[in-house]
């Protein structure tokens, strides 16, 4: 019988995992700034009176960039006192951090709450742990590997539009792009065609967060529940009669000895959750740039061939990771401040892609500009697992709905953001188009 | 644990003792090896981890399979021993692997 006790410790990770998606944010500018840039003691470099950027109390701020560009110009080493999390901004800084993993730690979680328990999960390991755990599966997620699943990502992509295809208005999140990254996760684990509905229902539920609560529901517990209840039996079945799928890989892998069945549990967990939201949100934020950005969805359409850029531009302008946590191993000395051992830092993503100081107008939306030096996977050891299938989703993604939609604009009356402190997307996204 | 020498050119050495199961590429951060820039994280869809291994080690090392290799055709400085560091896993055996990392990757 399924028990909270059994699972506590992936429940408590993932609650502070799924925390990510939903709290809300708040970028509202202060009045008074009472400390200058050109200060060079810590507190002065990087303590303000009223917080500049705070991910968790609650407001309706739907442009963090004037944000970020503060930050990055006035306090690139900054300190919020309220949260007592340190955050980088500069393209180089976020860089160098997302390398440095043996003073940036991800062990300790990669939100800004701290980890109540930890069971080794990719995202919150370092070395060797992580190393154990990435290499298991990496393989499978190579641009050669996941070319393999274009045919069926775009079978799935022309099913989910063929309901809509005659009308005028869908939208674009709900209706599509919430349910073609599940599609094909469901189709790499292993998981029934017939159960994705349900699955999604689930996942969803575990990432979904009351605003101003940062502990997860109880809905939220049962799905999660509920989803290693049906992993379990997906294990079960494997026993017995062997896949050819990463359910089996990482059974296989248990059988070896080089997992434990929690560990198991929380990458089928993880993998279900992850690859998930984020690329629904890639494909509602290019929708939105398509539409903010005149001339930018004719031409890539009118090309066929510039989605690949399309989806790097957007990626670097408005990618939906905002922002991921490290955990400090040892001080650091920035910008003339010091960041102590143990600090919870939050690198900013989105902000690193706007730097003046890293790419030309970088508050220009520019398809034609193809940069592949972005930090919208991040960088280094735990850099996007999943990107290669990513790219290829919302290349696919874009091919088809060009085919059904010559253009298009946005039914600003229906537009729902997630409100979260590391995700920047959509929930709701409906267009009105031509065909 | 094998121990791996990074030799970026122009620069000093750097012994990284890597941990079990690592890649050069994981290695090469752990040591903050210059101009490995690892941006997508090992799945062989970035080249800027690219290396050249040692003439003495290049046998034992192996070659690049297909997919690295056409990575690699989009290094400028690609060389005869190009590898992509995230392709290769380390084993005790390649203990003492000298591995030279060129300026731009």
């Amino acid at each position: 019988m399924l028990s909270y006790r059994k699972y506590f410790g992936v429940i408590a990770t993932y609650t502070a995992l799924a925390d990510l998606r939903a709290g809300p944010m708040n970028f509202a500018v202060p009045t008074v700034v009472v400390r200058k840039k050109n200060k060079r003691s810590r507190r002065d470099a990087v303590t303000l009176a009223t917080e500049i950027y705070d991910p968790f109390a609650f407001a309706a701020g739907d442009d963090p960039f004037p944000i970020y560009r503060k930050l990055r110009d006035d306090y690139p080493l900054y300190h919020n006192r309220k949260w007592n999390f340190f955050a980088l901004s500069r393209y180089d800084d976020v860089a160098v951090a997302v390398r440095d993993f043996r003073t940036f730690s991800s062990q300790f979680g990669t939100s800004l709450e701290t980890l109540k328990e930890q069971v080794p999960v990719l995202i919150n390991c370092d070395p060797p742990d992580h190393t154990r755990l990435r290499h298991l599966i990496a393989p499978l997620f190579t641009p050669g590997q996941v070319q393999g699943l274009e045919a069926t990502v775009r079978e799935y992509a022309q099913a989910l539009l063929e309901p809509v295809r005659e009308g005028a208005e869908f939208d674009i999140i709900a209706d599509f792009a919430a349910k073609l990254p599940m599609a094909i996760i469901c189709r790499l684990l292993g998981f029934r065609q017939e159960d994705e509905d349900m699955l999604r229902e689930w996942t969803d539920l575990c990432v979904h967060r009351e605003e101003g609560v940062f502990e997860m529901p109880e809905e939220g517990m049962q799905a999660t529940l509920k989803l290693y209840g049906y992993f379990e039996k997906e294990l079960a079945a494997r026993a017995s009669s062997p896949r050819n799928d990463i359910v089996q890989k990482l059974a296989d892998a248990e059988k070896a000895g080089s997992l434990t069945r929690e560990e198991v549990l929380g990458y089928l967990y993880i993998l279900s959750i992850a690859g998930n939201e984020t690329t629904t949100k890639l494909i509602g934020n290019m929708a939105w740039q398509f539409d903010r950005v005149p001339g930018a969805y004719s031409e890539a359409r009118r090309s066929g061939d510039l989605w690949g850029q399309a989806i790097e531009e957007a990626m670097r302008f408005d990618g939906p990771t905002h922002m991921m946590a490290r955990t400090t191993t040892r001080d650091v000395e920035l910008h003339g401040g010091t960041i102590p051992a143990g600090a919870k830092v939050a690198l900013l993503y989105m902000s690193g892609n706007r730097d003046e100081r890293k790419y030309k107008a970088p508050d220009r939306f520019d398809i034609a500009r193809n940069p592949r030096d972005h930090l919208g996977f991040g960088g280094g050891l735990h850099a996007c697992l999943g990107a290669a299938l990513a790219r290829l989703e919302a290349r696919v993604a874009w091919e088809e709905l060009s085919k059904m939609m010559s253009e298009f604009d946005i039914d600003t009356s229906g537009v729902k953001r997630v409100q979260s402190p590391q995700v920047r997307g959509f929930t709701s996204l409906p267009l009105r188009f031509a065909r | 644990m094998p121990k791996v020498l990074f030799e970026p050119e122009g620069e000093a050495t750097i012994e990284v003792d890597a941990l079990e199961d690592m890649t050069l590429m994981e290695a090469a951060l752990m040591g903050g090896v210059p101009h490995i820039l690892a941006s997508c994280g090992g799945i062989c869809s970035c080249a800027t981890c690219h290396v050249v291994i040692a003439d003495e080690w290049a046998d034992l090392i192996g070659k690049a399979n297909e997919e690295e290799s056409e990575m690699l055709d989009t290094v400028a400085s690609r060389r005869p021993h190009s590898r992509l560091g995230c392709q290769v896993k380390l084993a005790n055996a390649h203990d003492g692997v000298r591995v030279i990392v060129p300026g731009e990757s």
